[in-house]
């Protein structure tokens, strides 16, 4: 498409900026020539997100927001709509499949130092994508009106409730009842339709702009636009189209056949993604064994078990993911990629990585004395990782590091002599060793050994 | 502050109350083999659930044709020998008691529906219910179950299985405390049926249960691998063409 054309593509032209978007954003968008296997996930939540908008529309067309009739027509549509079994468990695959997606992506981020200056506004944006994701799952879930649907959702709005003075006045506002009701089910109705999903469109061209003013980073975390030719095209970069195009039309369909192995194959993913007291409609008197939320949540939902004082875990819960937005500002490190970053650094997020995994597994089961310790040393480590990351951002003498040490064990040891209420002091001190030897690790490995040491970086991008 | 005082007693307390009741080794009466492509065992677990089961268990979000649709019965098979009130061949398979009295009669329990429960519970544990049932003049339909103690359903199927006898042992859990813990079952009064036969009944049941719970379970798979089988050819394809355009990238 040239710059001049005529017909009626010139005619729009003259009238809309048609092929000038095509180009910024697509033709001559240079993207660096080294992007691997994660980079695939930003399309592919592209890709999920039309799935669930589209398969949402038709799933409307046959739902019933009412409480009286929102179960069964669900079945309605599992049953007697052509193909209403397949939107169906398109929609529902597709709401774990996203936060799979995202989280993927998010830690794509933090492995290459993508939110690094100057893409902080880029994490801002997405981080914002993925709690108006949570909104937005958190709401869908309830409108099946299954029990676990409307247990899990009591859970979770009655957390509100431990808010001093306001609590209650907030969740019955939220509600718009006493209790979970017809009302709450018509609210969450029009928010998951309309004002969630266009927040969401609204937030992700807000990403992709800040995306493509600044440039996408690359698993090397070298600046492609330091280098151009004499054109003043960066030397390491490709075309978006047709180069990433067909590349992420390839990833889209290996995508697209491991989605269609859970739609056709195990829909309900033995439990996790449709949890099976969710096929007994909502009852008022009967609380389904064990009230867990849905598994994308779960992390946080052991945050939030691991403090016993009701409003403090709801309140670290919410550190938890809102630490996440202050990301850019903790990690200064100048260095973006990990492979120039030292081997202390990849086992921080080694571990950061098995903490979110071991959180989201405890969240999905009934707390036992030792994993009510394990829910509270994995939280500990969680917000572990960030203050590590902050201190990895420069080097340190040998005096930082062991006074950061002192503080951070001496705290966490305060903690449990004062306010650990675990009945059994022997797993107290068990598991007090998790965050011990954690810090041990990170810590005081810096200056005993040359773990820190970090790597130089190349000014091209290396493949 | 209250309601959320009960569910976290309701979370953290669960797991507690749940181990105490059992007193059989789940599995230990063998584990059931759905095999939704056997179509005579679910036509024949379709007739016995709605002589046996449909007079007091629902099954509100199926209709009748969908049934004789997908399992092969005719509508006149179906109007003659599936469905016994005023229904019509398209309505849905709704119980004419009304839920109150159901209540009223079933200990305040109402019959859950069976178009959506097996698979909140899974067909393992219909199988295993449908299979211990035993005599219990304490209970009001004079018997027990040990899948489901003190369950409100009398034993709709005595007249097939006959009724047998529970023997129990007592053993100390690891505080001292004795429990009973069941040993074997006691055929008392045989039923018109052998124990082959009785297993077989119950296997169709449950096989129709666990079909009709998700009707949609007889196609998708099948559409699923030629699903798969198209994205394998276009992700080839897609493949090349990626290789083809990237081959002067270096």
């Amino acid at each position: 498409m040239s710059a001049e054309a005529g017909g009626l593509l010139g005619w729009i032209d003259a009238r809309f900026p048609l092929s000038k978007m095509w180009r910024d954003h697509f033709a001559e968008y240079y993207a660096p020539k080294n992007f691997n296997f994660w980079y695939f996930f930003g399309s592919l939540a592209l890709l999920v997100l039309i799935i669930q908008i589209l398969s949402g529309i038709f799933l409307t067309m046959h739902y019933k927001p009412d409480a009286e009739l929102a179960f069964a027509s669900v079945e309605h549509i599992m049953r007697d709509v052509n193909w209403g079994w397949l939107i169906r468990y398109m929609h529902s695959t597709g709401a774990s499949f996203f936060f799979i997606v995202v989280y993927l992506h998010m830690f794509r981020g933090l492995m290459y130092g993508s939110f690094k200056s100057p893409r902080e506004l880029i994490w801002i944006f997405g981080m914002l994508i993925y709690v108006a994701l949570m909104g937005e799952a958190f709401m869908g879930y309830l409108l099946p009106w299954g029990n676990m649907s409307y247990w899990g959702a009591q859970v979770i709005i009655n957390l509100f409730n431990t808010i001093p003075y306001i609590g209650e006045a907030i969740s019955e506002w939220i509600r718009g009842d006493f209790v979970i009701s017809d009302a709450t089910l018509n609210r969450f109705f029009a928010l998951h339709v309309i004002a969630m999903p266009l927040a969401l469109l609204a937030l992700v061209v807000g990403h992709i702009l800040a995306l493509h003013e600044v440039g996408s980073n690359n698993p090397d975390g070298v600046e492609i636009k330091e280098t151009k030719n004499a054109d003043g095209i960066p030397v390491d970069s490709v075309p978006f189209h047709p180069y990433y195009t067909v590349k992420d039309i390839f990833g889209a369909i290996v995508f697209l056949a491991i989605f269609s192995v859970v739609v056709f194959f195990v829909p309900d993913m033995y439990g996790y993604f449709l949890e099976h007291a969710n096929f007994d409609p909502a009852n008022t008197l009967n609380t389904p064994d064990h009230i867990a939320p849905i598994w994308y949540f779960t992390p946080f939902y052991t945050v939030l078990r691991a403090i016993p004082n009701p409003f403090g875990g709801f309140v670290v819960m919410g550190l938890s993911i809102a630490v996440l937005f202050f990301l850019p500002w903790i990690d200064r490190n100048p260095i973006k990629s990990i492979r120039y970053r030292s081997f202390l650094f990849k086992v921080n997020l080694f571990i950061f990585a098995v903490t979110f995994i071991v959180l989201g597994y405890l969240g999905l089961n009934a707390v036992t004395p030792l994993y009510s310790q394990l829910a509270l040393r994995f939280t500990e480590l969680y917000f572990l990782f960030f203050i590590v990351l902050w201190t990895y951002s420069r080097a340190h003498g040998p005096v930082y590091w062991i006074s950061s040490f002192v503080i951070l064990l001496g705290g966490i040891t305060l903690y449990d002599i004062f306010m650990n209420t675990s009945e059994y002091p022997a797993l107290i001190w068990q598991t007090w060793s998790i965050p011990a030897v954690f810090l041990v690790i990170t810590l005081l490995l810096p200056f005993l050994t040359n773990l820190a040491q970090e790597k130089e970086v190349p000014t091209r991008v290396t493949s | 502050m209250k309601a959320f005082a009960v569910i976290l007693i309701l979370l953290f307390t669960n797991a507690a109350w749940a181990a105490g009741t059992s007193t059989y080794e789940k599995g230990s009466f063998g584990k059931i083999d759905i095999d939704l492509s056997k179509r005579t065992s679910l036509q024949r677990g379709a007739k016995y659930f709605v002589n046996y089961c449909l007079s007091c268990h629902p099954a509100k979000h199926s209709r009748y044709k969908r049934v004789a649709d997908d399992l092969g019965i005719s509508e006149s098979l179906t109007k003659d020998n599936i469905i016994f009130t005023e229904q019509k061949f398209g309505d849905l398979m709704t119980v004419a008691m009304k839920r109150e009295d159901a209540t009223k009669w079933f200990l305040g329990i109402d019959p859950p529906d069976l178009s959506t429960h097996v698979r909140a519970i899974g067909p393992q544990a219909v199988y295993e219910f449908l299979k211990t049932f035993y005599i219990d003049d304490t209970r009001p339909f004079g018997v027990n179950n040990l899948h489901l103690p003190n369950t409100a359903m009398p034993h709709v199927l005595v007249n097939l299985q006959g009724s047998q006898k529970a023997v129990f042992h007592d053993e100390a859990d690891k505080n001292g405390k004795e429990h009973p813990v069941f040993d074997r079952f006691e055929m008392m009064h045989p039923g018109s049926l052998s124990e082959e036969e009785y297993e077989q009944v119950v296997v169709d049941i449950v096989n129709f249960l666990a079909y009709l719970s998700e009707p949609a379970q007889l196609v998708r798979k099948k559409i699923g691998i030629g699903v798969l089988f198209f994205l394998i050819v276009l992700g080839t394809l897609s493949y090349f063409l990626k290789k083809n355009y990237w081959q002067d990238v270096h």
